[in-house]
This record gives C-alpha cells, structure tokens and sequence, in this order.
C-alpha cells in the first residue's frame, strides 16, 4: 500500500508539472493585468492544434512546436486584449465574461478548420520510453521532460519579471497602477505585452499536453478550471503562488484519486481549496493589500 | 406618491419615488400571462413546450439577476441550485412512476437502477417518493448548500473574481459527481421516462409561480433590504462602514435567489420530463448570466425578456444554422459585455431615467444645471410635464451598471 501510493506520488509530479505550465499564463495575466481569461483553456486548445499541424505539416516535434506554439498563441492573445480586453480594465468580472465569449468562437473556428474528430500528436522520439523509479512503475522520460520544462518556465517568468527593466515596469504596474503612470510608464502598453506573455505561455502549454491528451475542441475548459483552482489556492501575489498550488492539487488529486475515486479526489480537493481561502481569502501567497478595498 | 424635495435657492426639485407596483406594470405583466396562459388553446403543443421552458429558465435567470445585478455576486454555478431542484422532482416522480408501472424485468424501483445492478432503491432517496418530500427537500436542501457556502465565503470577503471561480468548479463537480454515480443519479443520460405535467394546466401553476417570484424580487429589490444590497454592490466598504453587516445581506439574498432557481428547476423538471447532467453544469450557469445580462441585470423585468429573446433566438437559429449558434452566443457575449453592460431593459430604463431627472430640472426653472438643457430637452419637459412615461412605470428605472 505504502509503495502504491509512492508511486501515485511520483506520477503526481507530472500532473503538478502541467498545473504548473497551464496556470502560469493565467496567473501572470491575472495578477498583473487583473483580467479574468475564460479563454485561457481554448488558449491552450489552439495551442495543441498548432502542435498537430506543426508535426503533420511541418514534420516537427514537440520541440520545434513550442516556440511556434508561443509566437501564434501570443499573437492570438495580442488580437484577443487589443480587440476584445481594451476599455474593459477597469471591470474584472466583465473580462470574464467577455472572455468566455471569446472561448465560444474560438471553438467554433477551430472546429470549422479542423473538424470535430479528435487528432492525435506523438512524442519526440528521444523522450519515449522511461526509467526505473522508486515504485513499480516506469516513469517516463516525456513527464521528466515536462517537470524540467515547467521548472524552466517559472525560472523564466523569473528572470522576466526580477531581472529585466520590463519586469521592473510589470512589478510597478501590479503594486500601484496609477502612480506607475505617473511616472511614466506605459500601463497599457505592460498589460498588453503581458497578456500576450501568459497567453504564448498557455500556447506552450498546448505544444507539451498535444501528445499526452488527445487533442479536441473542446479540451480545454476543464485545464482553465484547473488553473483557476490553482490561483485561488496558491495566491497570485508571488509567483510562487503557482507551484505550490499547482503541488498541492496536482498531487492531492492523484494521491486521493488513487485512495477513492477520481470524483472524490476531486470534492476533497476542492473542499480543501474552499478551507484554505477560509483562512487565506487571497490564496497563500496572496497579495495583501494595504486598502480596505478588495480586488474584484 | 410621494414628493423628495430638496432647496436650493428658494427654488425645489421635485423627484417622484414610484411606486411599488405601478398600474401599466400589472397591466403589462397581466398581458403577458393572458397571452401565455390561453396559448395552449389555439397555438401547437411544441411552441407551449418551450414557452413553459422559457418561463422555467427566466424564473432561473431572475434568481441570477438578483445575486449579480442587485448585490454584486457573480455565481457562476447557480446552476447547481437549478439541478438540485430538478433533481428532487425527477426522482420523486420516477420513483412513483417506478412503483406503479414495473419494469421490463418485474422490477418496481426505477429502470436505471435496476441497470446499475441495485436491488432495491437506497433508504435515503425512498421517502422522495411523496412529491411533498421532495418539495419540502427542495425547498430546504438548496437553500441549506447555498447558506453553507456563503457563510463560508462571504464572512471572508471573498466574492468577486474568486467567488466566480469556486462557483464555477463547484458546479463541474456536482455534474462530475452525477455522471459518475449512476446508479443513484441516473449518470449521463439522466432521469427520464417519468410522468411529466405537461398540459395547460401546468403551464399556469408555472405562471403563478413565476409571477409570484417576480413579484417577490421587485418587493425585496426595492425595499429597504434592495437598497442596502445596491449599495453593497456599488461600494462594500462604504456599506460596512455605514453600519451594516454586509455579508449577512449577501448570505441572505444568495440563500433566497438559490431558493427561487430551485423552484425553477423543479418546475422545469416536472415540465419537460428529462433531466439530465446538463442542468448543473457550468454551461447552463454561464447561459443564465448571459439571459440576465442581455435582458438588463439590474431589472426585474429584465431576465424574462432576455431569457425569452435569447433562448428564442437560439431554438430559431439552431433549427437553421446549429453551429452558427455558438458563434453567434460568443458575439452576443462580448458585444452585450463591452457595448450595452446595462442590457435591453436597463438601458432603456436609463434613458427614460435620465429623460424623467432633466425634466425635473427643467420645471426648477433653470435652477439645476439649466445650462446643460437644449431647446429641445426645455420643449420636452413643458410637454411631458415631469410625468414618469409608460416605459418608466413599466421597467423601472434600476438602469446602473453593477
């Protein structure tokens, strides 16, 4: 039994290494832009497609996917916030909504392009097949892959945010928009960059879930969901918020899935989320504001 | 009807407070049944259907309109409240229905039980076999969850963006939950092939309801309770600073509105005979904002016209064109959201507002932003005299964006 649930353990890695990259995108444009993307799972969606056409159209691999993937979904994302986004700033909760209609015509474009058969993307060669790990399974090459990749990203968004001037003006944004203004930075210009920033990133989630998961329309909603818990849990005031997360729920749910079922897993997770904000309204690495007003 | 005055000057503004229930209110809200309540005797059996449908889901709708457009919580799982009551009706009746008429296999406990290998039905869900156990369920069940949740979340201040998001998982588990207990929920493909009420008579008592909540929700929204709410939703802090507890105005209003989209589907789920997953999930709570939203959220009224304009809309395009229906939903969200927040009837009333309020000025002589007022607004104001226009009475004038 205690060997069973280690390696429920293990594999649980690599559901906290797609929690990670699929929430990352969500959290950097949620906790710098305070826009609520409902399209974010479609995001990722048309991510995966790109994959399919890059490996059936092109002939590449997951790796050559995933910067094409970050280019066209970042793009995608410009379209999105320079279209649908702009002028809705000042109201979260319509973002949302706004949102969630991109994510209903998004569906609809890629069904009329590709159909509503499912696609399938393979691995690259190099990544299948695994090596022994502690547990009777074999753990894959390609989950190592994806927990390398997901470490890199956050090191990445890191590096973006702690060590670049644009980082520096990102930073001043999220503390105090208006006096950021003042002096002098393009506010606008910031929120548009980093929506297009989280959504090339929910464009290389696309590229890493493509071979995993079979690629669908309709894909996506339950990963936006996913990420969502995962802000709600870990906080979007640190960017630390997302792995511990992203650990906590990626490896409760495979830990109790394991124990009860995957529904069960699921209720005690979310009934676990429910108990954390009950104590931490902001998640655990939440923002704490010094106004009495509360971020819609 | 009474007079708010205020002096400026010597000179007073009159503003007229309207009253609770105005007369081209209830002699438009009559029109509407007649023509509802007689349709059955000269219209065909499939557009009675969905007229008792649309009724169901505006009732739903409303429930929705008085949490976001009236008190600032945006739920996006206010569907779970729907199904719940759907649920406890189509049990009860399928149970009854299960007793009376076996099975093909002798059985007396419903098909999908007996598919999943039950031998007889669970001790907790027999007493639902009484339709009044399961009203009485529906009614206290529903409320109970939602009263559970808000005390949960409201007393912590979170609602907003975060609410909306618990709310939505909230409801992708119930609908998982369902679909993975199929032996007690019927899974999948739901609970069907009961005894439904589908008759003209049914399509009163729904009437009745629905006028009933309505009337209910114009009482609470513009009682005294109705304005705290409006102000909670404009500015919480201020709220709590003026004294009032805020979470528990939301933990009541949020109960009652969970309690009415119970009703719905209960009512919904006696009506159309099948219920299924589909009506907890995530989907139809975001359709329910939509309604809400094009209708006008901040009006009573408004969910019952956006509710019969977009699911018509829907049940007409999807006959001709059914996948450019979900392109035209994702259009009509974005362009309600960015174009017309305060929806068809909140805009409306806002215009007519605005109209009423610089008339009121007008008959101040000048005194209240006269330089603002053209020619033609002066011309207006001596004709319409201050009087509060039909639109007005009708849709009241709770036109501000949330």
């Amino acid at each position: 039994m205690g060997d069973a649930v280690l390696t429920q353990f293990f594999s649980g890695f690599s559901l906290v290494a797609i929690l990670i990259i699929a929430a990352l995108g969500l959290a950097v444009i949620f906790g710098v832009a305070g826009v609520i993307n409902m399209a974010h799972g479609e995001f990722i969606m048309v991510g995966a497609y790109v994959a399919s056409v890059v490996q059936s159209g092109l002939g590449g691999n997951t790796f050559w996917s995933i910067p094409i993937c970050f280019v066209a979904v970042g793009l995608l994302g410009l379209v999105v916030e320079r279209t649908v986004i702009r002028g809705l700033y000042d109201r979260p909760l319509e973002t949302l909504l706004a949102t969630w209609g991109v994510s209903l015509i998004l569906i609809v474009i890629i069904k009329m392009i590709f159909g509503t058969e499912l696609h399938y993307v393979g691995s690259p060669e190099m990544l299948q097949g695994g090596f022994p790990a502690p547990g009777n399974l074999p753990f894959p090459w390609y989950r190592l892959f994806l927990i390398l990749l997901s470490i890199l990203l956050l090191v990445l968004t890191f590096i973006l945010f702690f060590r670049t001037k644009f980082g520096l003006a990102v930073r001043a944004v999220r503390r105090n928009r208006t006096m950021s203004e003042a002096m002098g930075i393009n506010t606008a210009r910031v929120d548009m960059l980093i929506f297009a920033y989280g959504s090339g990133l929910a464009g290389v989630a696309g590229a890493v879930l493509a071979p995993i998961k079979t690629v669908s329309p309709t894909m996506g909603f339950p990963y936006a969901v996913d990420s969502f818990m995962v802000l709600v849990m870990g906080g979007v005031g640190n960017l630390l918020g997302v792995p511990v997360g992203a650990a906590i729920i990626g490896e409760g749910e495979t830990i109790l899935a394991f124990l009860f079922n995957s529904v069960i897993g699921k209720l005690l997770v979310f009934l676990l989320i429910v108990l954390v904000i009950r104590i931490v309204p902001r998640g655990i690495f939440g923002y704490q504001e010094r106004t009495l007003g509360h971020r819609r | 009807m009474t007079t708010a005055s205020t002096g400026l000057g010597g000179a007073r503004l009159r503003l007229r407070r309207e009253p609770m229930f105005p007369l081209w209110s209830i002699a438009g809200v009559a029109a509407v049944v007649a023509i509802l309540a007689t349709y059955p005797l000269y219209g065909t059996e499939y557009v009675m259907n969905l007229l008792g449908m649309f009724v169901c889901f505006s009732i739903f709708a409303l429930s929705i309109s008085l949490i976001w457009g009236f008190a600032g919580i945006l739920s996006l799982g206010q569907a779970i409240y729907f199904g719940m009551g759907a649920y406890f009706i189509a049990l009860s009746l399928k149970l009854s229905y299960a007793a009376e008429n076996p099975t093909r296999y002798g059985g007396t406990i419903p098909d999908y039980m007996e598919w999943n290998g039950l031998e007889e039905v669970p001790t907790i869900m027999a007493p639902l076999m009484h339709l009044e156990v399961a009203i009485v369920c529906l009614l206290f069940f529903p409320t109970l969850l939602a009263f559970i949740f808000g005390v949960i979340t409201f007393k912590r201040h979170i609602y907003g963006v975060y609410c909306a998001v618990i709310t939505l998982a909230e409801a992708l588990i119930l609908q998982e939950f369902i679909i993975e207990y199929q032996a007690y929920t019927g899974g999948f493909n739901g609970i069907t092939d009961y005894e439904t009420y589908n008759n003209m008579y049914f399509l009163w008592i729904i009437l009745g309801v629905a006028v009933v909540l309505f009337g209910a929700t114009r009482l609470l929204t513009h009682s005294r309770i109705g304005t705290v709410l409006k102000s909670v939703r404009d500015n919480d802090v201020r709220a709590e600073f003026n004294g009032y507890e805020v979470a528990n105005y939301r933990i009541f209003v949020f109960c009652f509105a969970s309690m009415m989209a119970a009703v719905a589907g209960g009512l919904y789920a006696a009506w159309m005979g099948i219920v299924s997953h589909l009506d907890t999930g995530p989907i139809l709570s975001i359709e329910g904002v939509i309604w809400a939203a094009v209708g006008g959220r901040s009006t009573v009224i408004g969910p019952f016209v956006g509710t019969f304009l977009v699911k018509g809309a829907e049940f007409f395009l999807s006959q001709q064109l059914a996948w450019a229906w979900q392109l035209v939903m994702g259009l009509l969200f974005i362009f309600v959201v960015k174009f017309m927040p305060d929806g068809i009837i909140g805009t409306m009333g806002k215009s007519i507002a605005n109209r009423r309020m610089r008339s009121a000025y007008a008959e101040t002589g000048g005194a209240y932003g006269a330089e603002t007022l053209s020619i033609a607004d002066r011309l207006r104001a001596v004709f319409a005299g201050g009087n509060a226009s039909f639109m007005d009475y009708l849709f009241g004038r709770d036109g501000r964006r949330g």
